[in-house]
């Protein structure tokens, strides 16, 4: 969410950083600033195929973008988000290094590329399509993604999927109303509440099945008792597309698109909105603090000349400890090295030890038949195995390194704490605020998932993403037998013969089974050590970048304190008037960043239903 | 080939009547091949398969022209049920570990619905609903539960999938229905169907696109669209793998096309009647079909309560479609029933399970026989019993009918190497399309037996050539040599 009023602030306490010369505090605010200007809010449209995801996109922003059909399907997922004009762009990605490959086609001409019947699976490699369109809806930011059908977590779709989902900001599960949620529905349902807990239910066709009540009633009972609490949707895309084009009130009323409007707008957007706030308020309060950090102790020297020398002294102590938190040794340098070690070896050997299982199964199965016979069910079975090991591994590991940055950011807060034991911030619990609220953009930034797929910023989700789906469905391609006529046609052929040929086939197919998991341990390993890299690199960055701010924040304290002493009564007067006067300047911006917090709601399900969060936020 | 050939029927009648004789000591051997004996007369047994909420209760119902099977929003089926016919009607239960006991039959509008005496469903074998109806005479029916999931163990069922060969079941034949799935999955997801009383292999199993009128959204072209779906999946190669062919059947329509009433006429007629812009707004959706205030009382019979009743019986689509055919001119309820049938895909789905099934009665109960015979053979192996092994592996490598089954399957599954509408007429001349003597020779059913000796003389002279080919390779030969003997019995039914 492009909130203007924080960006206002950013840019008030960027002007205030160099006045006070600490370009240091800068990065921070450019950083946050950067964020902030990128306004989008994704939602991931996902669903089992011929669920109507695709139309339910359609229905939402009232125009006929992603293909329909009875038959054919989604194969390239399709992001629609807003823009002046109608504008479809077909993005193919070219690896690392080099920028991905962007095409613009006719609007009409989508259909060609992103659906199964004119792009069967995805033969042209396509990354995504990206759909720009002039929708009120559309212009706070919300991005919708239509995702290809989920046949279950066991599905290299699936599983692609689940690697988008950490830097989603909400979920739709698209079900129709012809029956209740299945296994494979449910499952998936779990495994996504753990990668992005923002997730709502829809229940489509509701204008074709008289029983959907019953059905949504059933569903309702699933989710309960698998302790889910997502809301139901009942909708109806025909119905709301039909009212549009009749400007039919009622019709609309009817077609349940009012809800699901709201919660995108007052759950989904709001709440993303409202982290904006408090991450820049938070940001913005910091930088204040660190600004008026070097004042305040020079005007509490100033004010009591007799207690310079003890304020010195504390203020050095108090530097060498923020000091140490820069250091290798200090504690949550230590938390996250060997955090990210364990788990690095932890996550490895869980991938390993799910597909040694699944090997073992699979020799166990190629010794009970005959490979030239069972190949093509035993593959499918094998990669919807490896596929689902695959998803659940990431899904663990993007749970543990969250966990990990939690931890890193507790700890490094318990060591500020102890280091800054005079200078705490006015509030007492800001500093327990702040680190929750750098949790936020922290897991965003091991927010590992679609980047690519949604085209933000490139990394490693997106690579995932092809990555897996290409390694997952490599076994399909080996088929290593050459069947020979004679076994099929059940002719007798000379007994030790067959069994040669048989024990020729069982250890080709092994072979294959092997050389395939190699591949997808290697690939999928390699993602994982990156992603735990990345995350490594990136809380190491941001927390010693803070201990660093500190430091040097004290430092100027400890120089502006000494600096103190030299000042005779009638200087001494004009300076502290002075450091009052900028005291509450930096104060004053300090109480905008308050207020921006305050601003938000603080109960997200007090935002009245209907209310335009686009209207209220002007008026800040 | 001029010699009449034994009928495989009674040549596996004669088999399992010596292994009785053999196995006359094993009480349980005799009861298990005395109990295939007598299932060599009884009806061919259709097991209805799929999974949960795939239509099978409604497509059983459309089959046997009455709601008998007990349908419902939520899943409905929970214990295997056995339709069959019978002068009276009837419903046993069968407890695990238990005497039969005989329940008392509810209806409800036509509807039937068991009472299990406060038995819990686990406990439940089957049910058995006898039941007076010229559609069970030739087959009895069996309702499966839903395949509750797909996720749950499914490498326990991979396992059983996989595990070798066949082992006998207890239907003879299953008709498999699925939903829509996307291409990429099916061949995965519905080949593990075991399912213990259905057992299925390509050579017994038609496969049903259920729902059709629920594929294209309730529009008027939905069944055409459907049935596109099934031609598709019926040219994939690994569908046609596992099962003789696909076809699309709206369940629902089909079901209520032969159980319409006459009330449910009327009220059709009535909405017929209502000025067109009234109509296509009710028809909108469903919750406005049932719940929207009619300004007209000069309305009879059309109350809230009877379009909501409407609408569970023939859903969006039907009472669209009929109510379309009404204002085409169609008064008549008997020629509404059936065109509804007609498009429902119904009369499709018989008559492939009377060329796949009924013709081949003989020869998928000979094939449920010989498992049986084989299961009891490897069982209990004991010397007397050698000849009989040989007996049955004689009979199975003989008989051409089997030869031709296989054969069948072996084209199906991609391996042979011809042109392919060759192919294709090899697996007409091997009786794909049916096992008449015209059907095999592509022509009309009434043509004389001149005209089908003529084109069977000429099917077997090219079909030699092609076997005797030095350019054709072993395999093409091996496939040509069987076609040829396939010709050569139609001559020989002939004269």
């Amino acid at each position: 969410m492009g909130v203007p009023a924080a960006i206002d602030l950013v840019d008030l306490a960027l002007k205030a950083t160099t006045a006070y010369q600490r370009p240091d505090l800068g990065g921070r605010l450019q950083q946050t600033r950067k964020r902030l200007a990128d306004p989008n809010v994704r939602v991931l449209v996902v669903g089992e195929f011929k669920q109507g995801k695709s139309q339910l996109v359609n229905a939402l922003v009232n125009a006929p973008i992603c293909p329909v059909d009875d038959d054919i399907s989604t194969a390239v997922p399709t992001i629609v988000r807003h823009a002046e004009t109608t504008t479809v762009t077909l993005v193919r990605d070219r690896g690392e290094g080099s920028p991905p490959e962007r095409m613009t086609v006719a609007a009409n001409q989508l259909a060609q590329y992103v659906s199964e019947a004119g792009n069967p699976g995805n033969r042209s490699l396509l990354t995504y399509a990206e759909v720009g369109l002039p929708r009120k809806l559309l212009a706070g930011g919300l991005v919708l993604v239509d995702t290809p059908g989920v046949g279950g977590l066991g599905s290299a779709h699936g599983a692609a999927t689940m690697s988008a989902l950490p830097s989603a900001d909400a979920v739709l599960l698209v079900s129709d109303a012809a029956q209740e949620y299945t296994g494979p529905e449910l499952e998936f349902l779990g495994a996504a509440l753990k990668l992005c807990p923002n997730v709502a239910c829809v229940l489509t066709k509701t204008d074709l099945y008289p029983h959907w009540r019953r059905i949504m009633e059933l569903d309702r009972g699933h989710l309960g008792d698998a302790g889910v609490r997502s809301e139901i949707f009942p909708v109806s895309s025909m119905l709301r597309l039909h009212a549009a084009q009749t400007q039919d009130e009622k019709l609309m009323d009817e077609s349940g698109f009012r809800e699901l409007v709201n919660f995108l707008l007052n759950r989904v957007v709001a709440r993303a909105d409202d982290l904006d706030r408090r991450s820049t308020s938070q940001d913005v309060l910091a930088v204040c603090e660190q600004l008026a950090a070097g004042m305040r102790a020079e005007l509490t020297a100033q004010e009591n000349p007799e207690r310079i020398e003890a304020l010195v002294s504390e203020l050095t102590r108090a530097k060498s400890r923020a000091d140490d938190l820069k250091q290798r040794s200090s504690r949550w340098q230590i938390t996250l090295n060997d955090g990210v070690g364990d788990l690095q070896s932890d996550i490895d050997y869980d991938l390993r030890d799910r597909l040694r299982n699944i090997g073992r199964e699979a020799e166990q199965l190629l010794d009970d038949g005959d490979p030239a016979v069972i190949w093509d069910q035993f593959a499918e079975w094998f990669h919807q195995q490896v596929s689902s090991a695959a998803s659940a591994n990431f899904v663990w590991a993007a749970e543990r390194a969250r966990y990990l940055a939690g931890q890193v950011a507790e700890h490094f807060a318990e060591g500020a704490d102890v280091a800054l034991p005079q200078l705490r911030f006015d509030q007492s619990d800001s500093m327990a605020g702040k680190v929750n609220a750098l949790e936020q953009p922290e897991s965003e930034a091991e927010g590992i998932g679609g980047r690519l797929l949604t085209g933000m910023r490139g990394g490693y989700g997106g690579m995932l993403m092809i990555g897996m789906a290409s390694t997952l469905a490599g076994l399909a391609l080996l088929n290593p037998f050459s069947i020979g006529a004679g076994v099929l046609f059940g002719a007798k052929t000379v007994r030790d013969e067959r069994k040669r040929e048989l024990a020729r086939r069982r250890s080709e197919a092994k072979v294959a089974v092997r050389k395939h998991v190699d591949e997808v341990t290697f690939q999928v390993g390699k993602d994982s050590r990156d992603m735990l890299r990345r995350t490594q690199r990136d809380l190491r960055d941001h927390f010693s970048g803070l201990a660093e701010e500190v430091s040097t924040s004290l430092a100027g304290s400890v120089a502006a304190a000494q600096s103190a002493v030299k000042a005779t009564t009638s200087e001494r007067q004009t300076r502290i008037r002075d450091l009052k006067a900028e005291l509450a300047r930096i104060d004053g911006v300090a109480q905008r960043a308050r207020a921006l917090l305050g601003d938000a709601p603080s109960q997200l399900s007090a935002v009245p239903a209907g209310a335009d969060p686009i209207a209220s936020r002007k008026g800040l | 080939m001029t010699a009449p050939r034994p009928q495989l029927g009674s040549v596996v009648r004669v088999l399992l009547r010596r292994t009785i004789e053999t196995y006359r000591d094993s009480p349980q051997a005799v009861g298990w091949l005395q109990h295939n004996l007598d299932r060599f007369d009884e009806p061919l047994r259709v097991a209805i398969a799929g999974k949960v909420k795939a239509g099978k209760s409604t497509l059983l119902n459309a089959l046997v022209g009455e709601e008998i099977a007990p349908t419902d929003a939520g899943e409905c089926t929970r214990i295997v049920t056995w339709y069959q016919d019978a002068q009276v009607p009837k419903v046993t239960m069968f407890p695990r570990g238990a005497a039969p006991r005989q329940l008392t039959i509810h209806r409800e509008q036509g509807a039937l619905s068991f009472d299990l005496q406060g038995m819990p469903v686990e406990q439940v074998d089957k049910l058995e609903v006898d039941w007076p109806s010229q559609s069970l005479r030739t087959q009895t029916l069996i309702d499966t539960p839903g395949i509750a999931s797909l996720s749950k163990d499914t490498s326990a069922r991979a396992g059983a999938f996989l595990a070798p060969d066949d082992s006998p079941s207890q239907a003879d034949a299953v008709i498999y229905l699925m939903r829509h799935l996307h291409a990429t999955d099916v061949h995965f997801l519905e080949s593990f169907y075991d399912q213990g009383v259905a057992r299925a292999t390509p050579i017994n199993t038609i496969a049903v696109l259920s729902r059709a009128d629920e594929i294209g959204v309730g529009r008027l072209d939905a069944l055409s669209s459907a049935r596109r779906i099934a031609r598709r999946y019926r040219a994939d190669d690994k569908i046609r793998g596992l099962c003789q062919t696909v076809v699309a059947v709206a369940g629902l329509l089909a079901e209520t096309g032969r159980t319409m009433r006459q009330h449910e006429f009327t009220a059709l007629s009535a909405l017929a009647g209502l000025p067109r812009a009234d109509l296509d707004s009710m028809l909108l959706s469903v919750d406005r079909f049932s719940r929207t205030e009619l300004e007209r009382p000069t309305t009879p019979g059309l109350d809230s309560e009877t379009r909501a009743r409407l609408m569970e019986r023939f859903g969006l689509f039907g009472v669209r479609l009929s109510t379309t055919l009404i204002r085409q001119g169609m008064t008549d309820p008997t020629t509404i029933a059936t065109e509804l049938v007609r498009r429902s895909g119904l009369d499709e789905l018989r008559g492939v399970l009377s060329t796949q099934f009924s013709e081949r009665r003989d020869l998928l109960k000979a094939r449920s026989a010989l498992l049986a015979v084989d299961l009891v053979l490897s069982r209990e192996p004991r010397p007397s019993a050698a000849p009989l092994t040989q007996e049955v592996e004689r009979i199975l490598a003989g008989a051409h009918e089997f030869a031709e089954l296989r054969l069948l399957s072996t084209i199906r599954s991609g391996v042979v190497k011809l042109a392919p509408e060759t192919l294709e007429e090899a697996e007409r001349l091997l009786g794909g399309d049916g096992g008449s003597a015209a059907a095999r020779l592509s022509l009309e059913p009434g043509v004389g037996p001149d005209q089908l000796r003529a084109a069977a003389l000429e099917a077997v002279t090219r079909w030699q050539r092609r076997a005797e080919s030095p350019m054709s390779s072993r395999a093409v030969s091996d496939v040509a040599r069987l076609v040829v003997r396939s010709c050569e019995g139609v001559l020989a039914d002939l004269s």
